[in-house]
């Protein structure tokens, strides 16, 4: 120990022995998956499903759509994994291929309903005038169930995923664009942008460079429950004859078929069933894990 | 306070202005030709142009929206493109299903929902928390009709303890009223409790870390009295926000809780509705549905107001 600068009189401790055994957290990917499970189980249940949606036609699939009615609701073996529906169409194929449509609205919906509720937010935050107005359409557009906005608009429209994609992403906004302007109005407060109004920031340069980057993390997070709901959504449009059309495969479709017979072939919706509430608990699971992620604190408390 | 109570109720006026003028405005938003779109494919023009002129879409915008929000203020919703009944008798006739439904599904998830949440918080950590948490998070991703067809399946069917579907009304006795609903809302309730035990369980665990919690506890009051006297009564206020809230995600669930269960409620009025392309029903009950849900969420404001004296505006 050498202590030659020190005042005479004053010694440095000797180092403390390693009684606690070395606990840094791992860095890197897989540090961060292991410190948060739910992120790696529903980020694989995710990623396995989207991996079944692509590669649909080649998992020993049939014509998801083609009938034989010489093959009417044969229960679950091993010609028809999952059994045939009352047109004699492979179940197991178009639950497969129903992955197809969950995904695509689910994942669209996500990302219109943040983008457009993003630009909504970030502009009601910032412009005074615009609030007023855009806040009280936001509110009475909150009011209506989403659930029932979009039915209302599906009955207004042809069945196609297109149509439905549009009908959910604009029962989503309203509830984006809070959550980004309530971000945009504390952040307003926050020093750093003080400093930059005062520095003479134009204000989209403010908007864009300044405010964006920090809203993204909880929009992210918002993002994968809207995934989730508009998972769930769709499926309920499809069941009630509202959705996805008839000739589409969509877990929400194959349920409404199986709908009639469902007190003696229980299995059609069964598995449709599994398959949605599945992939709905793997987003959730993602979200749940990517909110903890970004907000420890947030995440002791729900 | 009373101020606070007059400016909120007419702050409401606003907001069911904005959803009168959203819902109406929906025929003109929606993408394609409402009109032929409703009329079907196999319409002919005259079809068409009979059902663009019932829908008003012939004459302008303004006129068309002053009409219809003077006709609603006297109670007129329309009248059915199918039945030609007014959708008002139309609404009525179907209501009292939906009403119980929702109510037995209210009452019976808040009495769930707030135990379970505050015994997670109490447990915070252990198993019983993290079992109350993983079931909230499966109550949101299962959705009701998975739900509704796997309660129906082993209650009713294998068990056979329940009726499977139907709706038996108030006036033929308690009991078969009751039996009817309760896997109705079991399945309907699931989201619910999922959401309400969540909110619970937050509110509780930053309540029961203030002083006054300490205080109850050193001179010897019960675990239950302080749980549910003392803590409950304020972390009171979210969890009634949340019940309110969460009456769109009921709401939304009934359309599809009464298919699976063959309920005759406005759900499935709904339903037969979006089949017939009855547009002015479709309006009128989401119309309602959303004036219904402003002046619930109204009535919650206002009641925590009144029975809570910390609350002044």
């Amino acid at each position: 120990m050498s202590s030659t600068s020190l005042p005479p009189g004053l010694a440095v401790a000797e180092p403390m022995p390693d009684i606690l055994p070395d606990r840094r957290p791992r860095r890197g990917v897989l540090g961060f998956l292991r410190r948060h499970p739910t992120i790696l189980i529903g980020g694989t249940l995710l990623g396995i499903m989207v991996l079944i949606a692509i590669f649909a036609p080649y998992l020993w699939t049939r014509d998801p759509t083609a009938l034989a009615p010489a093959l009417r609701t044969r229960d679950p073996g091993p010609e028809f994994w999952f059994g045939t529906d009352m047109l004699g169409r492979d179940v197991y194929s178009r639950v497969i291929y129903g992955a197809r449509v969950s995904l695509i609205v689910g994942f669209s919906v996500a990302l219109l309903a943040s983008v457009i509720g993003l630009a909504i937010g970030l502009v009601s935050g910032f412009i005074r005038l615009a609030d007023a107005i855009i806040m009280r359409i936001m509110d009475g557009m909150m009011s209506i169930p989403p659930i029932l906005l979009a039915i209302a608009l599906m009955a207004l429209t042809r069945g196609s995923v297109r149509n439905v994609i549009i009908a959910i992403t604009i029962a989503e906004i309203p509830r984006v664009s809070r959550l980004v302007r309530g971000v945009v109005l504390s952040l307003r407060e926050q020093p750093y942008v003080e400093a930059a109004i005062a520095a003479g920031t134009r204000t989209p340069a403010i908007m864009i460079k300044h405010i964006l980057p920090n809203t993204l993390a909880p929009l992210t997070v918002q993002a994968t429950y809207i995934c989730a709901a508009a998972m769930i959504t769709e499926a309920i449009l499809s069941f009630i004859g509202a959705g996805t059309p008839p000739i589409i495969p969509s877990w929400g479709n194959i349920m409404a078929e199986g709908r009639a017979l469902w007190q003696v072939k229980p299995y059609i919706v069964f598995f449709p069933a599994v398959f949605l509430s599945v992939t709905v608990l793997a987003v959730n699971l993602l979200g749940d894990g990517l909110r903890d992620a970004i907000d420890p604190r947030l995440a002791k408390r729900l | 306070m009373w101020a606070y109570i007059v400016r909120r109720i007419l702050a409401t006026i606003p907001v069911m202005a904005v959803v009168a003028l959203f819902v109406f405005s929906l025929l003109y938003i929606a993408p394609g030709d409402p009109a032929a779109v409703i009329a079907g494919d196999q319409a002919s023009p005259e079809d068409v142009e009979r059902i663009r002129a019932s829908l008003g879409l012939d004459r302008p915008y303004l006129v068309r929206f002053g009409e219809w929000v003077w006709r609603i203020l006297h109670g007129d919703l329309g009248t059915s493109i199918f039945t030609n009944l007014p959708v008002a008798t139309m609404i009525a006739q179907r209501i009292e299903p939906t009403l119980s439904l929702m109510t037995v599904t209210i009452l019976f998830a808040v009495s769930v929902a707030v135990p379970l949440g505050v015994v997670a918080a109490w447990k915070q950590g252990t198993i019983i928390d993290r079992l109350v948490m993983a079931f909230a998070v499966l109550g949101f991703s299962v959705p009701v009709f998975v739900v509704g067809y796997l309660l129906a399946y082993s209650f009713a069917l294998e068990l056979d303890w329940l009726p499977v579907q139907g709706y038996t009304p108030f006036s033929h006795g308690f009991w078969p009223w009751l039996e009817n609903l309760i896997l109705p809302a079991l399945a309907l309730g699931t989201v619910y409790i999922a959401l309400i035990a969540r909110i619970t369980r937050a509110s509780m665990l930053e309540v029961l870390n203030q002083d006054y919690i300490r205080t109850a506890r050193a001179k010897g009051a019960g675990q239950g009295s302080i749980l549910f006297l003392h803590a409950l009564k304020n972390a009171a206020v979210p969890i009634a926000t949340v019940v309110g809230i969460g009456i769109a995600l009921l709401i939304g669930g009934a359309v599809v809780t009464e298919s699976v269960f063959a309920i005759p409620g406005l759900g499935r009025l709904t339903v037969d509705a979006i089949l017939r392309r009855d547009y002015p029903v479709i309006q009128g009950v989401v119309l309602l549905f959303s004036f219904v849900y402003v002046l619930v969420n109204l009535a919650i404001d206002l009641l925590y107001t009144l029975f809570d004296p910390r609350i002044r505006y």
